[in-house]
């Protein structure tokens, strides 16, 4: 994921794809995030510590996966006047250090009058799965 | 599990300001591999500009569940974030969190208990920046299979 240079209101149409894009989200980074966050559970930290709260190994931080969304929109932003106003995401399965997932994300709804673009974002299993999904509302100044 | 619902509306933690280092932020950064030139060390005016979910970093969430331990930890179900005012560096982050609502769900896998809680950040000028809305998932002792199948 790299950033665009300047996404202008003007080119956005309903039905855009942001992405997708591959990430194997390794453990280095999992604990590197938690520690980033202040986040101190074994279950980010440890395959040994998650494994004692009966989980299968290390878990990837619900956190780290709306970050990665986050990521996604703002990349698809760029570095323009649009600015990400909300994201929400729901977490329907756990995700796994160390298995290819894919980004993506779809644009839904363009409101020309108050310049707002709503978007889904979802994180996918090679198997199809979407482990996160989420929605996110984009606003562009009249400028832009 | 018995639903406590008066505690729907209750400060149960205002935390002291915490100031935001560059060093805080610029890490943040190298975390994400983020690349925008609007956030890290090249923010617009040579501040030092936040990505958005910086945001969901503050947390005072742990507080509420030392008083009700008959919940248990449980699961990060999800969050709704709505952004307001980038963080900078050198801001001061006051985080006041309630609780916004509990409610019982029951699906295939036996009733979970849900709580959402909402973190309110104000920097030192006391404008909001964020709102995160917590949403934790609860499973009670026949729930056994992935709590989020009932959403």
């Amino acid at each position: 994921m790299t950033a665009a240079s300047e996404r202008q209101f003007a080119q956005v149409t309903i039905g855009e794809a942001l992405g997708p894009f591959e990430i194997t989200i390794g453990k280095p980074l999992v604990r590197r995030y938690a520690a980033a966050c202040g986040m101190d559970s074994g279950r980010f930290r440890d395959d040994g510590e998650a494994r004692a709260e009966g989980l299968p190994g290390m878990i990837v931080p619900g956190n780290l996966s709306l970050s990665l969304l986050s990521k996604l929109v703002t990349d698809w932003i760029g570095s323009g006047g649009g600015h990400l106003k909300r994201i929400g995401t729901t977490y329907r399965s756990m995700v796994l250090p160390e298995h290819r997932l894919t980004l993506h994300g779809f644009v839904t709804h363009v409101d020309s009058d108050s310049r707002a673009v709503e978007i889904d974002v979802w994180i996918e299993n090679d198997d199809g799965e979407r482990l996160v999904i989420g929605t996110a509302s984009v606003e562009f100044p009249t400028t832009a | 599990m018995a639903v406590d619902r008066s505690l729907i509306g209750k400060v149960f933690e205002a935390t002291a300001p915490m100031a935001v280092s560059a060093e805080s932020i610029i890490e943040f950064c190298r975390t994400m591999e983020e690349h925008n030139p609007r956030y890290g060390k090249s923010g617009a005016n040579g501040e030092i500009v936040a990505p958005p979910s910086f945001a969901v970093t503050f947390r005072n969430t742990d507080a509420f569940f030392r008083f009700t331990p008959q919940l248990g930890r449980g699961f990060d179900a999800g969050k709704e974030v709505e952004f307001f005012v980038p963080i900078r560096a050198g801001d001061e982050i006051s985080l006041t969190s309630i609780v916004r609502d509990i409610y019982e769900k029951t699906g295939r896998t036996g009733t979970m208990t849900f709580v959402i809680l909402r973190s309110t950040l104000t920097n030192q000028r006391g404008e909001t920046v964020a709102h995160v809305d917590h949403r934790f998932v609860h499973r009670n002792p026949a729930a056994k299979e992935n709590p989020a199948e009932t959403e």
